[in-house]
């Protein structure tokens, strides 16, 4: 049946007068498939006639389909074909890290950065750029400010300070001052950390039903009274908890809204990366 | 606002020709009507509590919160908060987070406060954003 | 069993090849129907793109795009479906082609329920004087929008013009009937509460609502005699005019659920068991 199958195939390759599937019809139609983004069957047919022939710009575009696509592992090992020998060396190696960034292994990107070798320097400010994105986006293991901002233009420098410094020493809120502080005023915990209704709510439920307890005690009624102490215990424990939990959560929505902020910067000036045709 | 609309922009201007990025299979469209309302994920919960907890609530609904209309603006509903606050903590933590949401809940300017909005047109308050762990806090939406 | 298949098919454009070896394209243009007939949709349009970057005849490009087309719609990808149609219409040069383009513009409009927008084409290619023999066909379709747009009265009264289509017609009848009135089920249930929800089949709900209104209402009242009026007040506030507003809040919601669950029966039924043309 393999052999049947495979004749087939050989067949439909040859048989016709003019074959549609000859290596350079192959390219043709790739090119073709490539310009109009239609990247997957690109990649196919490249891959088709890669076998045959050897071509750096073949090659790149078969890459390069895989970058778009965000196939970002296949993209990366075919842009390394092209590193030695090649005409597009240069430009290869720039998409090579464009690769292991949009994979967003930012690891692998920055350890490859350091110990890069020969790289074009035609493309090292924008190399340069790419790696003080991964540490802002990642905000792990930073290295100094000057080498973070170093990179880009004078205008966008106070912008990007101030992410560093957000990302170093943000104005966080202690939970275990949010709590102390309604420990001692109920609420006050809650308004140290903005929520100024809750913690007045809270405030005055805690208050409310401790007036009531001691009221009923005083009066005799010794389960009210009862029944409003738990309540009260049940505010109060409630508000001190809360207090806790509301810094968390202002703490977490602090970097929410940083990580945000950093990545549509990035996002909106694409990265910083030059619009490459090939 | 702006973010949001760089975020369409994006998605509008990558969305032409991406379908076949990917090979697909022959697939049926669907004549019904998607459901409108999400069925409530019921809380699978091994521990004794848990069990304790959900049959409590589950007679809770079926004798009241069914019929008394739908009174809470926050999701998850009260009710729910407490189970998973149970679930996600103890008994004892569970009460204290159900304690402050219940506080929270009183408060009638809840729209100035930072909730973002839930799907449903409700405030976003899960039980897990309130078990003191930064890692595990959610939000649905940039609040601005 | 994929497998095998896609042999059968190798082997099937073998057998092709010897046919039609003179003519690549030809050649060509049958392996990817081939492709297409074996629901290999996605191969089927990569053939089919290259046929035509080889050969760009215009009768050739209306012919294929129809069929890219097709493959989109296998593969639900509607939008992309929608556009190769819109170019059958650019490239074809008789009318007949033009006017199965266009009803297949329509048929995907309602298939990912953009029901307006196929209404809209219904009535364009109505008044097209080119198309003025096909009325049937363009109220067969009609009548399909106004089912997929949950508007059975304007598709019965659509089907019922033409006596072939009898057999959807009683289906929209049915729907109709099985439908209960949402407006009527809100109204009975702030008369009696409860009603409404049992009038929309949940019998034990719309019990419990009743049993709860009761039972409020009358602490209420009671509380009122007693000349507690504070109570009574705070009882009638907190708890029965909660079951109150719950209670037609209910209605209503079951009503609708109800004429939910009633359409979808029905397209479930027009998906899967009706024998017609569908969409």
């Amino acid at each position: 049946m393999l052999i049947l199958i495979s004749s087939a195939k050989l067949f439909a390759q040859s048989g016709a007068q003019e074959d549609l599937f000859s290596p350079n019809n192959r390219l043709k139609f790739a090119n073709h498939l490539y310009s109009e983004k239609d990247y997957l069957r690109a990649i196919g047919e490249y891959k088709d006639f890669l076998k045959s022939t050897d071509n750096d710009t073949a090659r790149f575009r078969f890459a390069n389909s895989f970058l778009r696509i965000g196939r970002y592992d296949e993209a990366a090992q075919n842009f390394k074909i092209l590193f030695i020998g090649s005409k597009l060396e240069e430009e290869a190696k720039l998409f090579y890290y464009q690769s292991l960034f949009f994979s967003k292994d930012f690891n692998a990107f920055q350890s490859n950065y350091d110990s890069r070798l020969n790289f074009p320097q035609k493309y090292s400010l924008t190399l340069d750029r790419l790696n003080s994105a991964t540490y802002f986006l990642s905000k792990t293991n930073l290295p100094s400010e000057a080498v973070l901002i170093k990179p880009f233009e004078d205008s966008l420098q106070t912008k990007l300070i101030y992410f560093y410094q957000m990302m170093k020493n943000p104005p966080k809120k202690n939970p275990v001052t949010a709590a102390l502080l309604s420990a001692a005023i109920p609420g006050a915990g809650k308004v140290y950390t903005g929520e100024l209704t809750d913690g007045l709510i809270a405030f005055g439920a805690t208050l409310l039903s401790g007036f009531l307890a001691v009221n009923n005690f005083q009066h005799d009624h010794n389960f009210r009274g009862w029944l409003f102490t738990g309540l009260t215990a049940f505010f109060y424990g409630g508000s001190i908890y809360g207090s806790a939990a509301s810094a968390q959560i202002y703490n977490a929505r602090l970097r929410f809204n940083l990580d945000s902020e950093i990545k549509i910067f990035f996002e909106e000036r694409n990265y910083f990366l030059p619009k490459i045709d090939l | 606002m702006r973010k949001i609309l760089y975020i369409l922009f994006f998605l509008v201007s990558t969305a032409y020709s991406q379908t076949d990025w990917q090979k697909w299979e022959a697939k049926q469209v669907s004549y019904e009507f998607p459901t409108k309302s999400a069925a409530q994920t019921q809380n699978e919960s091994a521990s004794l509590t848990g069990t304790l907890l959900n049959s409590l609530k589950s007679v809770y609904s079926f004798l009241i919160s069914d019929y008394d209309g739908d009174n809470c603006p926050f999701s998850p509903s009260c009710a729910n908060f407490f189970v998973e606050a149970v679930e996600e903590t103890n008994l004892i933590s569970g009460t204290l987070m159900f304690a402050d949401r219940f506080t929270r809940d009183m408060n009638v300017f809840k729209g100035v406060n930072h909730y973002s909005l839930h799907k449903n047109g409700k405030y976003f308050d899960p039980a897990i954003n309130y078990t003191l762990n930064l890692q595990k806090i959610k939000f649905e939406m940039v609040n601005n | 069993m994929f497998r095998i298949r896609k042999y059968f098919v190798l082997f099937g454009i073998f057998c092709l090849q010897t046919i039609y070896s003179q003519n690549s394209v030809e050649t060509q243009l049958a392996w990817a129907d081939k492709l297409f007939a074996s629901n290999q949709y996605f191969d089927a349009i990569t053939e089919y793109k290259r046929v035509l970057f080889f050969d760009n005849r215009n009768e050739l490009k209306a012919k294929i795009y129809f069929k890219i087309a097709k493959c989109y719609k296998a593969g639900a990808h509607l939008d992309e479906a929608i556009n190769f149609f819109a170019s059958v219409g650019k490239n074809a040069t008789n009318d007949s082609t033009i006017f199965s383009a266009k009803l297949e513009i329509i048929r995907c409009n309602i298939l990912r329920k953009t029901t307006e927008r196929a209404l809209q084409l219904c009535n364009e290619l109505e008044k097209d004087g080119r198309f003025a023999s096909n009325k049937n066909e363009i109220n067969y379709w009609r009548g399909w929008t106004y089912m997929f747009a949950d508007d059975w009265e304007s598709a019965s009264k659509i089907f019922g013009e033409s006596p072939a289509d009898k057999e959807l017609k009683l289906l929209c009848n049915q729907v109709i009937d099985a439908k209960v009135s949402v407006t009527f089920a809100t109204v009975i249930s702030y008369i009696l509460p409860g009603s409404g929800q049992i009038y929309s089949g949940k019998i034990l709900s719309g019990l419990m609502s009743l049993a709860w209104n009761l039972a409020a209402g009358y602490f209420t009242v009671n509380a009122f005699i007693a000349n507690r009026a504070f109570d009574g007040i705070v009882i009638g506030e907190l708890v029965w005019l909660r079951f109150y507003r719950g209670n037609i809040e209910n209605a209503k919601n079951f009503a609708v659920e109800k004429n939910f669950e009633v359409s979808n029966k029905a397209l479930k039924f027009l998906q899967n068991e009706y024998r017609g043309l569908k969409p």
